[in-house]
């Protein structure tokens, strides 16, 4: 009897093993990737590396991911670790729906909090607890068409470093006969609209929750100014970043304002000399200021393998020295980033990196951010006067920060 | 259960049980939503409470916070062009093209048959492609008008606040004419020959046969279009979301554009519940109108 007992609890202990290595743990991932993204690209390399870990992958487009998570979260479906925009970590934190990282952190071999950028960690802090890891970094800056500045008489070696002289250029290099706008940037009616915004906005002193500065007036008279003398393209107000980059690419726009996202169809489409300068100040000794995008990992605070999940995210923030080269983002920490492509373009997205401020964070972020692009588009279709614009913006933004 | 089984499959149990399945369906799919939206629309409502009923009751709350905003009478009149213009020339045009093709020439069945391309085409795929046509820089449109001479400069459809409206409704105009002429066809079609012959002899012009015949024959199917064309028209976000995204500066944006933007932009899902909810009032007085208008069709 004795043995039968103890065969039954060998051959369930056998069972129990040959299933544990049968059935590695399957995490649930969302991302907004695409199949020839960042974590498609490494999925197979981390399932090789871990082969307890499985990942299975979904795309969720960009701007249906904050309501699809809420709503799968509100109904517990939602994955185990997912991609969040940096402002909007902030309103999933501060709904104890996200995993708490910081005690992980502390004890990650790979992970260290000193060695993440400011702006990148202040994205996924909240409440001084970490929850998420940034993916990367990017920021924006000002991409030139160098043959069309040697056409033009403008050295391309002097590019623009003042709004002064960044409006002198694009009146010389703007050119209707060829169809050519000096410049291309985006004011849409989204959260990009504000993400181009604020850097100009930051610079004359304001932020996002001061924006009814002298400052904030000269920056919308300015744009309005691009705009009405047809040096930037009225489309810009309802283009987006990367549509408006699209027609630097095709040599229709002889400048261009984005981020370093747009390097691999730069690369692939431009059949001319580009380059890149840091975003123009709005005079000699201004302080600078750029924008702080990418997204961050998390893990969600019902998943089933937080351990694996956190595994995960190590493995892919140890990629950070490569992103550059392989998914065109900036690293968001410290590394040292051996052989970078497009070395001189590379240089200044590091150097403006210096500069990236954080949107937010706050939990009704999407609120302030509308606030923001509603001033900008009434002011730069006459609507309304900048001033009355980012007064009425102001009066929103007092409201969600419940002032 | 002998004469359960028997009324079921031939006495009034069969009659109810159809009835209970219609019952069924029109409760979980119509009346629940609704209430759930008013009941929404009472409360103070987000992301993250949307699947509990324990929320904050606000009563009127959100209907006030809706029509004191800025915008409100901006979308409202925008709204009201958006209905009115589409369904003008949605139904003058379509009615159009429905007595063209009820004339007798060569393939002239054929011909209307491809009229339907544009009506089960998907509304985004219509968008995309009208903002190709209406593109400010590089627009198809931009360069014909230039072309021929009509326009000197470039005119920016989709970015002027002034024009960004109209071009929404010329291509929703488009996208509704398909419906609109196959519908009126139909109707056209049933119309005896012999009432058109008997007024001809009676020396009746064109005109004359159209406003005594057709119109008063047509009324039922012009109620019908109109009032379905008006729910349509209110139920347009796709080619919105699409063209303009209700931009520049909420020039082009209607009511259930807006309505999406408070739920799902910035999540105020009460609020957008609110617009929702008076633009389904609205709609039920149409439909009053249309089942008033389509009550005597079976009289002739």
């Amino acid at each position: 009897m004795k043995r039968i007992a103890s065969w039954i609890a060998g051959a369930a202990a056998l069972f129990s093993a040959a299933t544990a290595q049968a059935e590695p743990v399957t995490l649930e991932i969302w991302t907004i990737d695409r199949p020839d993204q960042y974590i498609y690209l490494v999925k197979d390399e981390f399932e090789k590396e871990h082969p307890d870990i499985k990942l299975n992958l979904k795309t969720v487009q960009f701007r249906d991911m904050v309501n699809d998570l809420a709503r799968a979260m509100a109904t517990g479906e939602g994955p185990d670790v997912t991609y969040i925009d940096n402002p909007e970590v902030a309103l999933f934190a501060s709904r104890g729906l996200l995993l708490d990282l910081t005690p992980m952190i502390e004890e990650s071999k790979i992970i260290k909090k000193e060695d993440i950028f400011p702006g990148p960690l202040a994205s996924v802090t909240w409440d001084d607890k970490i929850y998420g890891i940034p993916r990367g970094a990017n920021t924006i800056a000002l991409y030139y068409n160098a043959d069309m500045f040697k056409a033009k008489g403008l050295d391309p070696d002097k590019p623009p470093r003042t709004w002064d002289e960044l409006y002198d250029a694009a009146k010389k290099l703007t050119d209707p006969a060829k169809n050519v706008y000096g410049l291309a940037f985006s004011a849409v009616a989204t959260e990009e609209g504000t993400f181009q915004f604020l850097p100009w906005l930051q610079m004359t002193g304001g932020d996002y929750n001061k924006v009814d500065t002298d400052g904030g007036v000269k920056v919308l008279e300015f744009w309005g100014k691009l705009i009405d003398e047809k040096l930037a393209s009225p489309d810009t107000l309802i283009r987006s970043q990367y549509d408006s980059t699209a027609t630097f690419n095709a040599g229709n726009a002889a400048m261009a304002i984005s981020g370093p996202w747009e390097m691999p169809r730069m690369a692939r489409e431009a059949k001319f000399e580009y380059r890149a300068a840091l975003l123009p100040i709005p005079q000699e000794g201004a302080a600078r200021a750029s924008a702080l995008g990418e997204g961050d990992n998390v893990i969600l605070a019902n998943s089933k393998h937080p351990k694996e999940a956190f595994v995960l995210i190590e493995w892919l923030y140890s990629k950070m020295p490569e992103v550059w080269n392989r998914f065109g983002f900036l690293p968001a920490s410290k590394v040292k980033v051996d052989n970078p492509q497009w070395p001189e373009i590379y240089a200044v997205f590091e150097e403006s990196m210096k500069y990236a401020r954080n949107r937010g964070p706050h939990p009704e972020w999407p609120k302030i951010s509308k606030a923001v692009y509603t001033a900008i588009q009434s002011s730069l279709t006459h609507r309304s006067e900048p001033k009355a614009a980012l007064g009425a913006a102001q009066k929103q933004i007092d409201g969600v920060l419940g002032r | 259960m002998q004469s359960i089984i028997r009324t079921i499959r031939d006495g009034s149990g069969f009659d109810i049980l159809l009835l209970g399945f219609a019952l069924v369906y029109l409760v979980t799919f119509s009346a629940f939503p609704i209430i759930y939206n008013i009941v929404m629309s009472l409360q103070t409502v987000d992301m993250f409470t949307i699947a509990s009923f324990s929320r904050p009751f606000v009563g009127l709350q959100n209907y006030y916070n809706i029509l004191s905003q800025p915008i409100a009478s901006l979308v409202f009149w925008n709204t009201v062009k958006f209905v009115v213009l589409s369904i003008v020339f949605q139904l003058s045009i379509g009615f159009g093209l429905a007595l063209f093709f009820n004339q007798d020439f060569p393939g002239a069945t054929y011909l209307r048959g491809l009229f339907l391309a544009g009506w089960i085409m998907p509304a985004l795929v219509v968008g995309a492609i009208w903002k190709w046509l209406l593109a400010g820089d590089f627009g198809v449109i931009n360069h014909i008008l230039m072309s021929l001479g009509i326009t000197e400069g470039r005119i920016f459809w989709l970015s002027d606040p002034d024009i960004a409206l109209y071009a929404v409704i010329i291509a929703n105009v488009w996208l509704g004419i398909p419906f609109n002429m196959i519908l009126l066809s139909v109707g056209l079609a049933s119309i005896p020959r012999d009432v058109y012959e008997a007024a001809e002899l009676d020396g009746a012009g064109p005109f004359e046969r159209f406003r005594s015949i057709t119109l008063p024959l047509m009324r039922a199917q012009l109620g019908a279009v109109i009032s379905l064309g008006i729910i349509f028209t209110l139920q347009q976000f796709d080619l919105i979301a699409a063209l303009t995204q209700g931009g520049p500066a909420d020039s082009s944006n209607v009511a259930q554009y807006w309505s999406w933007q408070l739920s799902f932009q910035t999540y105020e899902i009460s609020l957008g519940s609110a617009v929702s909810v008076m633009m389904i009032l609205f709609v039920i007085v149409v439909a009053a109108i249309y089942v008033r208008s389509t009550r005597h069709e079976h009289s002739y």
